[in-house]
């Protein structure tokens, strides 16, 4: 049991649920084409609104991590509505560019401490744990506080990205869905089939940014310290590779990819030196040889097709 | 009088696609546009349909300005177009591109889509039905779950029609809709688009096909080097000199 419930797995196995609540949100915004790189941009807004909620103004974690969200889908509409009529490559280095105004200015500010960051963020277990003691349940069997505020977290977590995969298995079986899907295939034809494609467009954009603030929103309460190098262009490209590597033709996808993405690193640590090299070269097989990221629809249908022939032998 | 083209003319940079095209199109007529290739006609659709807009003219729809609208604007008004190179949602089944092109004519939005409530699962209902239904006018099967990208040629021409019909118009533009298709193929076109015609809808067809164009239409308009040179029956334009002329060349003299 204490193996399990060692102090270190559940880190990692945090970071992994923060990750894939992060590979949401980029396949959010991929879901109508549009190739962003503003997340980590989004990210850092969710999380400074919130870190600034609880620390400055005594908000409590539950209302700061949806406003966090909130302040992130604004500002997204904002930046959206113009950028948005950029395509492609154009649209990345837009957004890319929005990422890094958002970081110096951040930098620059008084209320974000500058370089400083943010420190003494209350973590979400404490709170958690501070929530439950006030019912009298301050332990679970034998396990210790420590352990029982991190399996809490975990809890949070995996109920909020359950959620989220509910909300978008929803979403993309219903006409919300299918004028993503629409735009994505042939934007022109599906505006003249009569979708508001700059609506869809932004509503993606928007829900993505929300996505990705409360990630940001999580992550603050999470690791007690948050500054602006957090959340520099590494971040962004780190949120893309979860659906570069997973794909992002499904949700599934670039949830695996933050799961791989995220342990890779730690199963990796004994190479120590040559961890970032082999995570590139990782990167660089599968541009070459499975573009489409490993799992695609073409994968799960190939997978349906052998598991049940292999039922109906 | 349903559309009416006042004095269209559309130039890209300095080159003249369109000039001064003027015509009018009938409650519950089928009207071919025909003309060589070039000619300008798909542009024609373009103006029509708000992809991009007219350098000078007017184009209005039952009294109501097109112009400055944007595509899916028009598409609400009433008018669906299908595309020359076919443009269907390539990874989608024939059955989702067909709900796609209901969505103007349908309301749920994220919310009740998250949630499924009594009144989406309705809509969703219905329209799946109506898809259904045009998918089965059109001749596709309705079983296959393999993408509409995947499906033969003249099925996809089929399909676009399908998917144009979804979105409930009063006038539906086709942009050579029998371009690829075999006899008995286009023969079947022939009856769809009569087909469409009795279900109340205007038609106007750019078609290259003359058998398929002169036993379909009320009337054509021939368009030569982004003229209007024509405009009758069909039985009057095949006796059109300048017509002959567009499309034959002329005799030396």
């Amino acid at each position: 049991m204490d193996i399990i419930l060692n102090q270190y797995y559940l880190q990692i196995v945090i970071f992994v649920l923060v990750n894939a609540i992060l590979g949401v949100s980029i396949y959010m915004t991929l879901s109508t084409g549009q190739l962003s790189l503003g997340n980590a941009g989004f990210m850092s807004i969710g999380a400074y609104t919130c870190a600034i909620l609880t620390v400055k103004a005594g908000f409590p974690v539950y209302l700061a991590i949806p406003i966090g969200g909130a302040a992130a889908s604004f500002i997204s509409l904002i930046i959206g509505y113009p950028a948005l009529r950029l395509t492609g490559i154009y649209l990345a280095i837009a957004t890319l560019g929005f990422g890094e105004v958002v970081r110096v200015i951040i930098l620059n500010l008084k209320i974000t401490n500058g370089a400083l960051g943010i420190s003494g963020i209350p973590t979400l277990g404490t709170k958690i744990s501070k929530m439950l003691s006030s019912f009298g349940l301050s332990r679970f069997g034998g396990l210790t506080a420590q352990q029982t505020s991190n399996l809490l977290v975990l809890v949070v977590l995996i109920f909020i990205l359950a959620f989220l995969v509910f909300f978008c298995t929803r979403l993309n079986r219903s006409r919300v869905g299918r004028a993503f899907a629409s735009i994505k295939a042939d934007e022109s034809a599906a505006e003249a089939m009569g979708i508001n494609t700059t609506y869809y467009k932004l509503l993606a954009f928007a829900l993505g940014a929300f996505i990705a603030g409360m990630a940001g929103g999580l992550s603050a309460h999470l690791t007690f310290f948050i500054g602006p190098k957090d959340f520099a262009y590494h971040r962004t490209v780190e949120i893309l590779s979860f659906a570069v590597l997973g794909g992002s033709d499904l949700i599934i996808g670039p949830i695996v990819g933050a799961l791989l993405l995220t342990m890779l690193p730690e199963l990796l640590r004994s190479a120590s030196e040559y961890r970032l090299m082999i995570y590139g070269a990782l990167m660089v097989i599968m541009m070459a040889f499975r573009p489409q990221g490993l799992i695609s629809k073409e994968t799960v249908r190939f997978w349906k097709r052998k598991l049940g022939r292999r039922i109906n032998q | 009088m349903t559309l009416v083209l006042d004095q269209v003319s559309k130039s890209f940079g300095g080159l003249a696609a369109l000039s001064d095209i003027s015509f009018k199109v009938n409650d519950g007529e089928i009207v071919g546009i025909i003309g060589p290739n070039g000619a300008g006609k798909t542009t024609l659709f373009n103006l029509i349909t708000g992809i991009f807009p007219p350098t000078e003219g007017k184009i209005s729809y039952h009294g109501k300005n097109l112009l400055g609208l944007r595509p899916y604007k028009v598409t609400a008004l009433g008018l669906a177009r299908t595309f020359q190179n076919i443009r269907l949602f390539g990874h989608m089944s024939p059955l989702d591109n067909v709900m796609v092109g209901a969505h103007c004519r349908t309301k749920a939005g994220v919310w009740r889509g998250l949630w499924r409530t009594p009144a989406q699962r309705k809509e969703e209902k219905s329209t799946r039905e109506r898809a259904q239904a045009l998918l089965q006018l059109v001749g596709i099967e309705n079983d296959t779950d393999s993408p509409a990208g995947s499906l033969p040629y003249g099925q996809q021409r089929r399909l676009e029609i399908a998917r144009a019909l979804a979105t409930e118009p009063e006038l539906i533009l086709l942009d050579e809709p029998a371009a690829g298709m075999n006899e008995s193929e286009t023969q079947d076109l022939r009856l769809l688009i009569k087909k469409i015609q009795m279900m109340g809808k205007t038609v106007v067809l750019i078609e290259h096909d003359m058998n398929l164009v002169m036993n379909v239409c009320d009337r054509l308009v021939v368009i030569n080097f982004g003229q209007k040179i024509a405009e009758g029956t069909p039985a009057e334009i095949q006796k059109n000199p300048l017509v002959i002329e567009a499309y034959l060349g002329r005799e030396e003299a």
